[in-house]
């Protein structure tokens, strides 16, 4: 059983008392799950159909092709189509498709044209579709999840490496520091973002799409994990110079345990405040990424190449670029609300009245 | 001469790659000063046979010359001329240099194909020639050779008589090996036998074979001024690269005007030699032209809104019907007029380009499957909205030289699935994809440089997957897309050649073996296990079939129209068979949105112009220009103009 020191609880409390942020946290751990069930709530696919007294659930399953369920095609059943089918014919058959019936990638034009519709309540279209008549919903969906993801491994990857090597530096010091510093300097001059451009252009397009994502990933964190460095290594310098570490050391604890043990657990408060900020940089990154069309590789839903669509088409169909728009900004300020309510409670000095 | 190699930049918007920022002065201007005047002599003395000099007397006297005067005026005689007319580059040209690396990009046609004069030009109604730099040309097709005699009166820009030295210094210039530029070198080494002059206005020249258009393969040329090369050298490439070539034309860049990365301007010469000749008189009547650098397509159409650009082209349905809908209040109040012209011309190849040197894709029964699984009427239809057509073949638009009865393959899922499992791929994986026995999945890249077009295809995609195919799509840049097809590391690629106002379609460039690998075949017919790929030419697909090349070669070296016409549709067929080309859509028309002070002539344009810019025969209306504005501003209306212009069609 985990067993938190009191130190801990009392920020837990305060994190709490805090309700902008607390709240904020709730919603994003809310949206979190949402989004992690996605499949069942946002897919073309049926969640349960219901054929000749056999009972199908396709949504995590292999793809069924029509001629499963009685169709005269081999390719990936429409289930839309079978559930209008279905109820037509007076038979127990029958399909529950998913709140949104659509998934982010088939072009549904109800007009006959691919171009943006206005949202549409009757066709399930509550978002609108967009150039080329995607559920906007749908996209805004998996891109947001594919944004969050992708911010956290982002966020973990920059905290392993930047607290391993930060870590180094504060505690080993000397030669070590000075040359690493040196060296940190000048990789943190690289301009990260045509670095990322460059390096991105260059992958083939033979790797899949989720290695072409953890590609990007790779090239990002490459290129960010310099800042925590700084932190950790002066908090580090700090906490080495402590009593409480030399009497480790004259009692003959290794280095492992003197810094997973007696400096990490002091340091980590000061992280922890900048995880929030972390997260709101790489959703943002991303989504600039996509934007200047060198992020995910389409047509991955992305919540940067909706924005790109919509201020192409700002006049005609405003309803693109409007729920990009609010989806990002509600994103980024609940992070950020959580981001400031975690530094406020980490901070010790609860009383400070600054002037 | 028009290099027909020229790939289309998507219609009238693509995105090209960002270039560059701006540079300062030319730094690369050095001291050293050349003059290769013997150098070119010597070069002539050395093949006697391609350059032979003669006197006026030795000019046969049983010629029958020919001048092109019979054929009507182009233009409109109501042109005005001056104004500043407004356009937008989406890139800042590479360079300013005609030919070698870089120089084959989408401001080449301001610098050359629209403005300089070639000896004598096709009529854009009649086809037949009507003078340019020619006074008159004389065919003798027993010796193959057309003979010319300049106009005396022509001048380039900087004031140098146009004289035979111009032309024999072109073969000099376009054979040299420093201009970097190996089509070039090709086409005037083989497709040239010899050019002798007779005085300083008058020449002629030869070609290997009497061909039907013999004519045009001399008449085209574009002479190339030799006082202005005189430092031509192994540096060419940066000597001259943001020098402006003096032009025959009326269209003139001044240094002033050059704004690296940011803008650029054509200026028209006041005392151009040719501004009262028959057929140029009423053409080129804009005073100038400036172009700025727009990279963002939305950018652009706000910019033409806000009446900042003087006219764009509204080819993509989005625009036409969307964003300048037909009540748009500018539109409705007759401020900016919209045109539709039903043109006749071979049409620009878009297609998808199937690399067959690729693994699987060397299966035939695969790339004919692939032709079934690729839902270009869905595009057509829904996409383009049903205005523009499926292409047929690869030579379209020929006349008499197009298949007369070949189409392109139908969206097909039935035969699409029958043709892969044909080539063992013949269940479905778990995600609904066909895989062979072997494992591999049924999966290609399909790669575009068509930002404007970036829709297509996820839309194919989507459509593939119901025959069990899959492409992964990959969004490059123009210039990055133009490149890897041309290192040939697509699988499929979107793209299109440009084509110009020809007889008959040409085949070797992008057909024949000799531009898919170094070495297709061993001495003995088979094929060469360790040939490589060649870079850097037209043959997307990689094609190398000895039955074409035959062909291919016969079809060069013909001089009969029928036999040719035969041979052409054989090609035809064998390449539709061959099924490494799907054929996508082709546009039957362009469509334009102009403020009301950019008038056209009556019938608006010429049968065979490719864009409504091609013949320059526009111009700007100052009054009508200060009454739209006044208009504009107190909410008086002219009355929508919103015209079809379908008599071509």
């Amino acid at each position: 059983m985990l067993k938190l020191n009191p130190q801990t609880l009392k920020k837990f409390r305060r994190f709490r008392e805090i309700k902008r942020g607390y709240y904020s946290f709730l919603i994003l751990a809310g949206l979190l799950l949402t989004v992690s069930i996605g499949e069942l709530l946002v897919n073309n696919r049926a969640l349960v159909v219901s054929y000749e007294d056999s009972w199908y659930f396709p949504i995590y399953t292999e793809f069924h092709p029509g001629t499963d369920f009685g169709l005269d095609y081999h390719y990936e059943t429409n289930y839309r189509e079978l559930q209008a089918a279905f109820s037509k014919q007076e038979s127990d058959n029958f399909v529950i498709m998913p709140l949104v019936p659509y998934s982010p990638y088939e072009n549904h034009a109800p007009t006959g044209i691919y171009k943006p519709e206005p949202p549409d309540l009757a066709l399930k279209h509550y978002l609108g579709t967009d150039t080329t008549s995607r559920d906007i919903l749908a996209r805004l969906f998996y891109g947001t999840r594919i944004a969050l993801l992708f911010s956290i491994a982002f966020m973990v990857w920059v905290y392993l490496i930047g607290i391993t090597i930060g870590c180094a530096m504060g505690y080993f010091g000397g030669m070590f520091d000075l040359v690493f510093q040196r060296l940190i300097e000048i990789w943190s001059n690289v301009p990260f973002l045509y670095m990322v451009i460059i390096v991105f252009s260059v992958i083939p397009s033979t790797f899949s799409i989720p290695i072409r994502i953890a590609v990007l990933l790779t090239v990002m964190v490459l290129f960010s994990w310099t800042g925590m460095t700084y932190y950790m290594r002066t908090e580090t310098y700090k906490e080495k110079a402590r009593d409480y570490t030399a009497a480790a050391k004259i009692i003959g604890a290794s280095h492992t345990r003197i810094i997973f043990h007696h400096i990490l657990p002091n340091v980590i408060s000061t992280l922890v405040t900048f995880m929030p900020f972390t997260i709101v940089a790489a959703i943002s990154s991303i989504t600039a990424l996509d934007f200047l069309g060198f992020g995910l590789p389409p047509p991955t839903p992305s919540l940067g190449e909706l924005l790109k669509q919509g201020t192409a088409n700002l006049r005609t169909a405003p309803w693109i670029v409007t729920s990009a728009f609010v989806t990002l900004v509600l994103l980024l300020t609940l992070v950020t609300f959580i981001g400031e309510a975690v530094r406020e409670s980490f901070d010790p000095k609860k009383f400070t009245v600054y002037k | 001469m028009k290099i027909w190699t020229t790939i289309v930049w998507g219609a009238v918007y693509t995105l090209l790659a960002s270039c560059g920022g701006s540079e300062s002065s030319d730094t690369t201007e050095e001291m050293i000063t050349r003059d290769n005047t013997q150098e070119v002599l010597d070069y002539y003395a050395a093949k006697p046979d391609f350059f032979t000099f003669k006197t006026i007397a030795d000019l046969p006297d049983n010629l029958s010359w020919q001048n092109g005067s019979e054929l009507p005026d182009i233009g409109s005689p109501d042109a005005i001329k001056g104004g500043v007319q407004y356009s937008s580059l989406q890139d800042f040209p590479r360079t300013m240099r005609l030919v070698g690396p870089d120089s084959n990009g989408s401001f080449r046609p301001y610098l050359q194909d629209y403005i300089t004069m070639q000896l004598a030009h096709r009529h854009p109604d009649k086809f037949n020639f009507y003078p340019g730099l020619a006074e008159s040309w004389a065919v003798d097709k027993d010796s193959k050779t057309v003979y010319v005699r300049l106009n005396p009166a022509a001048r380039w820009s900087d004031g140098e008589p146009v004289t035979t030295d111009d032309f024999t210094f072109m073969f000099f210039f376009m054979q040299s090996s420093y201009i970097v530029a190996p089509w070039y070198n090709n086409w005037f080494g083989t497709q040239y036998t010899n050019i002798t002059k007779f005085d300083d206005h008058t020449f002629s020249v030869s070609i290997p074979e009497a061909k039907p258009d013999m004519d045009y393969m001399v008449l085209q040329m574009l002479p190339v001024p030799e006082h202005f090369y005189k430092a031509l050298g192994e540096d060419f490439v940066d000597r001259y690269q943001w020098k402006f070539q003096p032009t025959t034309g009326a269209y003139v860049v001044k240094d002033e005007d050059v704004k690296k990365g940011t803008a650029i301007a054509l200026t028209r010469q006041e005392d151009w030699w040719a501004k009262d000749q028959k057929f140029w008189r009423n053409r080129y009547n804009v005073d100038r032209i400036q172009f700025n650098v727009i990279r963002d397509i939305p950018k652009v159409f706000e910019a033409f809104k806000r009446g900042d650009i003087d006219q764009l082209g509204l080819n993509l349905a989005e625009y036409w019907y969307d964003k300048l809908p037909n009540d748009d209040p500018d539109v409705a109040n007759g401020y900016i007029y919209k045109s539709v012209f039903y043109n006749q011309r071979p049409r620009p190849t878009y297609s998808l380009a199937i690399n067959t040197a690729k693994p699987i894709l060397d299966n035939k029964d695969i790339r004919v499957g692939i032709n079934y699984a690729t839902n270009w009427q869905l595009v057509i239809d829904k996409f383009f909205r049903g205005d523009y057509e499926r292409m047929k073949t690869s030579s379209d638009g020929y006349g008499d030289f197009s298949h007369p009865t070949l189409t392109s393959r139908p969206f097909d899922i039935e035969l699409a699935q029958t043709h892969f499992a044909a080539a063992g791929f013949k269940e479905r994986g778990p995600d609904g994809i066909l895989v062979n026995e072997a494992g591999e999945r049924l999966s290609f890249t399909l790669s575009t440089g068509y930002q404007s077009l970036k829709d297509i295809p996820t839309i194919l995609k989507q459509e593939a997957l119901k025959a069990g195919l899959e492409f992964r799509i990959e969004m490059l840049d123009g210039t990055a897309g133009w490149k890897k097809v041309q290192e040939k590391q697509h699988d499929i690629h979107f793209a299109a050649l440009n084509v110009s106002l020809e007889l008959y379609p040409r085949f070797w460039e992008s057909y024949h073996s000799d531009n898919a690998y170094d070495v297709p075949y061993l001495a003995d017919g088979s094929v060469n296990p360790d040939r490589k790929i060649k870079v850097q030419t037209n043959n997307l697909e990689s094609m190398a079939v000895p039955e074409m090349d035959a062909m291919i070669d016969a079809y060069r070296a013909s001089d009969n129209r029928a036999e040719m016409m035969k041979l052409a549709h054989d090609m035809t067929q064998l390449h539709h068979d061959h099924a490494s080309f799907i054929p996508a859509f082709y546009q039957p028309f362009y469509r334009l949105g102009h403020w009301r002070w950019i008038r056209y002539p009556e019938g608006f344009n010429h049968k065979h112009s490719s864009s409504a810019g091609h013949f320059f025969v526009h111009w700007i209306d100052q009054s009508v220009k200060e009454e739209t504005l006044a208009a504009r501003k107190s909410g008086e209306s002219f009355g929508p103009e919103i015209n079809v212009y379908d008599q071509f069609k």
